[in-house]
């Protein structure tokens, strides 16, 4: 306690300005007469007596100096000092400073926003006891992706029969709607050892327990403190409220009574959703529950590995999954496996954009380092013009500490700005990053919500890179600083740089360039790669297609459903600019898909190999709207409804089932169907859910509409948007007023599934560019430097007969040497990049030698025109003006 | 400075009791009526300085354990007088408990037979 008012008094005592030290002489020398008071007392002479005195006490002036330390923080005094100075200077170079400040926001805001998305999506441990011991389990078929969906039965299975886990437990989101009419409630079903596994306290009340699984326990629920202050606004009586439940799959709402809060700071286990209310599994009706697909989590035993779970996993559902193959054999092919969760179960937000952001996290580092270095270049520049003021420093006596820690310290204020200004920008731009985010995920379920706090580690890692810049880029003017030696430089005010600095100076240009090359191939490649998604080997043509999702359930029956195609269709091919109209049960890239197994006459294959097909029910014309070349037999025509069943394949399936042979006229077999389908065409291969995916084997089977929703898609000459307003009305006057559910485009519907390559690519692109504009920066500034140093001589070499272009020739020697030594270096650097990207970023191959080709080359063109200005100026040198100025 | 530190170090532990300890047998005083004391009461054998003393009886009074104000001496002259807060005698107890034990300790081991 007395240590901190110490401290808390000498703090106080730095910043006040006090009139106490005359009072502290006063104090002393009173001191001092009154023991040589004593001493003359004792018989000395007067003058012995004070010379004894102060032999005894001490000097004055140490005295003073000691009391004025512990009056103050004498560290904290010189830092402020240094500040104040290097503040001042700050401001006497303003254009310096403003280049610098732009740089280093930019730069350390970057990288604060990206942080603050990465962290939570990446990095952060769930806030739970020893999340590193949390495992999700997954299962597996062959070619597909791993799931955490199991059953109950499942559950208590691996709950009851494992020996490596300490706690098994699980959750199952609901589609919940809200029956009081205000926001809808995120709720997930839990089992009751969800809250005691996890370690989680109640703020208030209960949370679930495992006694609320029995047969016949009363449905109860825990809020979310967040729940609790919104909703309830953290009033006690939540105790006994009532939740009602609605899930879209249950006929009746459940509710369920609150029992408790969960702490503070708990927002559930999966990443970038929060759940408001956990409820206990009696909240579902059995029917319900039975069929629900729970996500599973497990924490290790101690001393248990991962390895040994993974080996018990293997066993432990042997026997069940033979049973299942006797009747399916894809079974026997299925993998259930465990997987670290200590971050918590991922989700589509983490996993599309996991990896891009990984790749912006490594651009944004990049583009931090590059500023450092161009930042560096600029203080050293500004180094050379303060040597002499340095000089005179440290000659009245400054330490050469002393003066490394004055240039640190500007270096720190600098940064310091910067970082103050880039987190502020940095919240806008996580703002804004997110949404684009959140837009882009098309999972079914509930919609995400990353929270981006300003928290501690955001916090805590903005200081870090803002320190870390400042070092960085303070270093060499520091080391310049320290290495310079007063007399010489006090000696030749103005004149020829040590060649240290000079080596430096190219050193920190060519740095710059090497790095540049490396982020302008990272975003050429992630450019590259958005347009190959957007545009090419798409199968069909994205460009003006209307799409309009029309609810169909009024036309259930096949007979109403083909009056009512009969009924629309022609009213809007009648739309003025409209080409081609045809319905469908899917269109390529939404979030529906539909599978199933696939038999084809004449090929044999083993049950358990058999491969699924992408369905699509289609009407007449839908190669034609959508652009989709026929490359064999015919489409459908208006006069094949009611005729036997017919179907048209894709390229895929024509050269998988039938290499060599003409698939028109043969059979198909669909899963579950007994009835053959006869091939009347084959399409060319086109997209179907997955833009990333090669096109999957297809089958277009005829259909009018297919039960629920249908899809009427537009081809048009004019833009999608001049006829949506039409093609409402005209589907709203035959079908009813809320028939139409969506209306967009093709091409936004493309777009939508391509938000973390689109978000790669503008970041890529902007950081790329920003990367350039750097190096250009630092470029041109040691060109004009050099050009303003060597005036004189090139004056000397055109008196004495060089030409212009001699000193065209030498100016574009030195600027052309720096770029190429800096794309020499670079290339390596760009290559373990794009390789790095591709790594990271699914379906991303690392483009080889092309991107790096094409960086390399926008930077000698950036390198040129930076160069361009000094070397004019150059030329202009008149040389009696330049030998006079001397 | 680091030099400064190590001696202040070294002695502050027994410079705050000594201040704190005079102070209280003494009453309020001002600066040099403790040293004297202090080397009164040691027989000479220990000086303190004024670069120690002061400072000390800053950081005490930062500490709030002593208070000083301006008074007059016997000889009506203007001094700093310093004065125990009951913060200041609470320090002053631990301090010597702790210094008893200390000094047990030590002899304890000094005086053991080899």
């Amino acid at each position: 306690m007395g240590a901190i008012r110490e401290w808390f008094q000498r703090l106080w005592g730095t910043f006040r300005e006090t009139p106490e030290d005359a009072a502290m002489e006063e104090e002393l020398a009173l001191h001092l007469e009154m023991a040589a008071d004593d001493w003359q007392r004792r018989g000395l002479t007067r003058e012995e007596a004070i010379h004894q005195a102060r032999l005894q006490a001490g000097g004055v002036a140490q005295a003073m100096e000691q009391r004025r330390d512990q009056r103050g923080l004498p560290w904290l005094g010189d830092l402020l000092q240094d500040a104040r100075f290097g503040a001042r200077m700050l401001r006497r170079a303003p254009l310096v400073t403003a280049v610098a400040l732009v740089t280093l926001t930019l730069a350390i805001g970057a990288n604060s926003a990206i942080f603050s998305l990465v962290d939570p999506l990446l990095f952060r441990d769930l806030p739970v006891r020893e999340p590193a011991s949390l495992v999700e389990f997954t299962f597996q078929f062959p070619r597909d992706p791993p799931l955490n969906m199991f059953s109950l039965a499942s559950y208590e299975r691996y709950r009851d029969g494992n020996h490596v886990f300490s706690d098994v437990f699980g959750l199952a989101p609901l589609t919940t709607q809200s029956r009081t009419g205000d926001e809808p409630i995120g709720t997930e079903v839990v089992t009751g050892n969800f809250f005691q596994a996890l370690g989680v306290r109640p703020a208030l009340g209960r949370l679930l327990e495992p006694s609320d699984d029995r047969p016949g326990a009363p449905a109860v629920a825990v809020v979310s403190w967040q729940y609790w202050q919104n909703r309830f606004s953290g009033d006690a009586r939540v105790l006994g409220a009532s939740i009602d439940i609605e899930d879209t799959r249950m006929p009746v709402p459940m509710y369920a009574t609150v029992v408790g809060v969960a702490e503070r700071g708990f927002s559930g286990v999966v990443v970038a959703y929060r759940p408001d209310v956990w409820s206990s599994l009696a909240t579902v009706p059995d029917a319900v529950r039975s069929r629900a697909s729970f996500a599973l989590i497990a924490r290790l035993r101690p001393g248990a590995s991962i390895e040994q779970a993974r080996a018990e996993m293997r066993v432990l559902d042997r026997a069940r999954i033979e049973e299942l193959s006797k009747r399916d054999p894809q079974w026997l092919g299925v993998a259930i496996d465990v997987a670290p969760a200590r971050t918590g179960l991922s989700t589509a937000l983490h996993q599309q954009f996991g990896g891009p952001l990984f790749v912006l996290m490594m651009m944004v580092g990049g583009v931090l380092l590059l500023a450092c270095v161009n930042i560096g270049g600029l203080l050293l520049a500004r180094g050379a013009a303060r040597q002499h003021e340095m000089a005179v420093r440290v000659s009245l006596g400054a330490g050469r500490f002393r003066i490394v820690r004055q240039v640190l310290t500007e270096s720190l204020l600098l940064a310091s700005i910067g970082g103050i200004l880039g987190i502020t920008g940095a919240r806008v731009g996580a703002t804004i990053l997110m949404r684009m985010m959140i837009s882009g995920t098309r999972a079914p379920g509930p919609t995400p919500s990353l929270d981006i706090p300003l928290d501690a580690r955001v916090v805590g890692f903005t200081i870090g890179v803002t320190v870390m810049a400042a070092l960085l880029f303070g270093l060499v003017p520091a080391i310049a600083a320290f290495v310079s030696a007063p007399a010489p430089a006090l000696r030749q005010a103005i004149g020829a740089p040590p060649r240290a600095r000079r080596v430096a100076g190219n050193g920190l240009v060519i740095a710059q360039v090497a790095i540049s090359v490396a982020l302008l191939s990272v975003s050429q490649l992630s450019i590259a790669h958005l347009r190959h998604l957007r545009d090419q080997s798409l199968g069909f043509d994205r460009d003006r297609v209307l799409l309009l999702s029309v609810n169909s359930s009024r036309a259930q029956t096949p007979a109403r459903a083909l009056a009512l195609y009969r009924d629309i269709v022609p009213r809007l091919k009648a739309i003025p600019g409209v080409r081609a109209v045809a319905t469908s049960g899917i269109t390529p890239i939404a979030p529906a898909a539909a599978s199933r197994f696939l038999q084809a006459e004449g090929f044999d294959e083993p049950a358990q190999d058999r491969r699924r097909a992408a369905m699509n029910w289609v009407s007449p014309n839908y190669f034609a709207t959508y652009g989709t070349p026929l490359l064999a037999g015919r489409d459908f025509r208006d006069t094949d409804f009611g005729l036997p069943r017919r179907v048209i394949v894709n390229q895929t399936v024509a050269r998988h089932y039938f290499a060599g042979r003409d698939p028109i006229g043969r059979h198909v077999w669909l899963e579950n169907e007994r009835e053959p389908y006869e091939i009347v065409g084959v399409a060319g291969d086109a997209k179907y859910h997955e833009v990333r995916d090669a096109a999957p084997p297809t089958v277009y089977v005829l259909a009018a509409n297919s039960g629920g929703s249908t899809e009427f898609s537009l081809r048009t000459d004019v833009s999608p948007a001049a006829v949506a307003a039409d093609a409402r009305r005209v589907v709203t006057e035959v079908l009813g007023d809320d028939s139409v559910r969506r209306v967009t485009t093709l091409a936004e519907q493309v777009d939508a599934a391509i938000v973390p390559e689109r978000l790669l690519a503008i970041l890529g692109g902007f950081l790329g560019a920003s990367g350039a504009l750097l190096a250009a920066i630092g470029l041109y500034g040691l060109l004009a430097y050099t050009v303003a140093r060597r005036t004189k001589e090139i004056g000397v070499r055109m008196a004495l007969g060089a030409t212009r272009g001699d000193v065209v020739r030498m100016m574009l020697k030195q600027a052309l040497l720096l770029v190429l030594t800096g794309v020499g270096l670079g290339l390596p650097a760009a290559f373990w990049s794009e390789r790095l990207t591709a790594m990271m970023v699914e379906h991303l191959a690392a483009g080889g030698i092309v991107p790096i080709v094409v960086g390399a080359s926008a930077l000698l063109a950036v390198g040129l025109l930076a160069a361009y200005g000094p070397v004019r100026r150059a030329t202009r040198v008149e040389p009696i003006a330049a030998l006079r100025a001397e | 400075m680091a030099n400064r530190e190590s001696k202040t170090d070294v002695l502050q532990g027994t410079l705050d009791i000594l201040i704190l300890q005079t102070l209280a047998s003494l009453g309020p005083s001002h600066g040099y009526a403790i040293a004297a004391r202090v080397e009164k009461v040691s027989n000479g054998r220990m000086q303190i300085n004024m670069g120690t003393l002061y400072p000390g009886l800053m950081r005490l009074e930062q500490r709030r354990a002593i208070r000083g104000s301006w008074g007059t001496t016997d000889n009506n002259r203007k001094a700093r007088f310093y004065d125990l807060t009951p913060a200041g005698r609470k320090q002053l107890e631990l301090g010597k408990r702790e210094w008893n034990r200390t000094v047990g300790i030590m002899q304890a081991l000094l005086s053991e037979p080899k």
